[in-house]
């Protein structure tokens, strides 16, 4: 498991107390080893209003002793493995997450098709061709349970 | 749609859904990419349903409301970038959790507006009740008139603008983001604040706990003639700006931690 810091002596599985994007994909991604892969992202253009809106909160943190960006979408860090050119750091980190956003790799993304209650654009607000999931929401049933008298 | 009765009569879908009248209005003009309607006889479900359909099924980018007549929670939950405008006054916890849409309203709104915006741009041309922007997580938020009480509570990001005067608790346990209030504060402004600024160009009644006064940078004065410039304010007013005295919270400490899942 990526990222980990042991919380047990006696565990026999690394545990880990951060929530690591490449954990929760069970991979890593190309765009965090490759800065060519995110350099021709228009950040005004992935976000509404005319300056970058919600971006302007999200800046290049540190995670495990690694550069890192956090997706607040899966409450999870997505570290940066290339060199970040000295005063581009939030701008590269801020690129990095809306690669990884867009291309629907985000966690929380993944879970939507199944978990949606209403209907919602699969990759949210930063697509603009996007697949409305939740339209078909079914409450699950488990079998062989009944519910109690008066419910 | 289906759904499941209680000894109160009201019928319940499996989804919690209780308003009964769950008919598409038929009274919406679409022009292109464009659509608008009249909710002076449309249900708060109503109202919503045909936003909804309009923007995520449609493929509508320019939504007008008309008549909202302070219905509560209305544009709630949308998740596109799209444009909605109100003509006319919402009520309470209008535009809550939208991420994306750019939301114009030409009226005043209750309280709660665009509670836990996640992103998006929401402009009201008058003013607004008590608790604007409460939880707001990212965006802009506008409002050209006084608020009232507890503005930004719990605020966790974005931009609050405010072009008039803001009431008490303004910036109670902001954790980050920025609050820009042209007018007056009230009293309490930023009590508990674990982090971010508030800038405030009128008088400030009293200040709350650990809300101390801040040492001005070049970004703030990039910041502020930004937001004005792009949302055409004309010339900002001189401000002082507010932070966490670090005394109470100390939230570049707390975070890292608050954003771990500790596995025992």
């Amino acid at each position: 498991m990526a990222g980990s810091a042991s919380t047990g002596e006696s565990s026999r599985e690394t545990r880990t107390v951060a929530i690591d994007a490449e954990v929760l994909a069970g991979k890593r991604f190309a765009y965090q080893e490759d800065m060519s892969l995110v350099e021709d992202i228009d950040l005004l253009a992935a976000t509404p209003g005319p300056d970058i809106n919600w971006l302007e909160d999200i800046t290049l943190l540190e995670e495990d002793g690694v550069p890192a960006v956090f997706d607040r979408y899966s409450n999870s860090f997505l570290k940066i493995y290339f060199d970040i050119p000295s005063g581009r750091e939030d701008e590269i980190a801020r690129k990095v997450l809306i690669k990884h956003l867009t291309d629907g790799n985000s966690y929380g993304i993944t879970l939507k098709d199944i978990h949606c209650k209403f209907p919602q654009v699969e990759l949210g607000p930063w697509v603009d061709e996007s697949a409305v999931v939740g339209t078909d929401w079914r409450q699950p049933v488990l079998e062989g349970w009944t519910a109690p008298a008066g419910h | 749609m289906p759904g499941s009765g209680s000894r109160s009569g009201v019928s319940y879908d499996a989804r919690g859904l209780v308003e009964p009248h769950a008919d598409m209005p038929d009274n919406i003009e679409v022009d292109g990419s464009r659509a608008r309607f009249d909710a002076t006889d449309l249900t708060i479900r109503q109202i919503n349903m045909a936003l909804r359909k309009l923007i995520y099924n449609d493929g509508i980018a320019d939504v007008t409301v008309l008549n909202p007549a302070s219905k509560h929670s209305l544009a709630v939950g949308i998740l596109k970038r799209c444009r909605i405008h109100f003509e006319g006054s919402p009520g309470w916890f209008a535009c809550g959790l939208i991420d994306g849409p750019e939301v114009t309203i030409n009226g005043r709104v209750g309280w709660s507006v665009a509670e836990n915006m996640m992103s998006g741009v929401v402009t009201i041309e008058r003013s607004a009740g008590s608790l604007t922007g409460a939880a707001i997580r990212g965006g802009d938020l506008i409002v050209k008139g006084d608020v009232g009480a507890r503005t930004g509570i719990d605020q966790k990001g974005g931009t609050i603008i405010v072009t008039g005067d803001v009431g008490i608790n303004t910036g109670f346990m902001m954790q980050r983001g920025r609050q820009i209030i042209c007018g007056n504060a009230g009293m309490n402004l930023g009590d508990s604040m674990y982090d971010g600024s508030i800038y405030v160009a009128g008088k400030v009644r009293s200040l709350g706990v650990d809300c101390v006064p801040g040492e001005w940078t070049d970004a703030d004065t990039e910041l502020i003639e930004r937001k004005f410039r792009v949302h055409n304010l004309g010339e900002p007013p001189t401000f002082e700006k507010f932070v966490c005295g670090q005394q109470l919270h100390n939230y570049d400490a707390l975070e890292p931690s608050e954003r771990k899942l500790v596995i025992h």
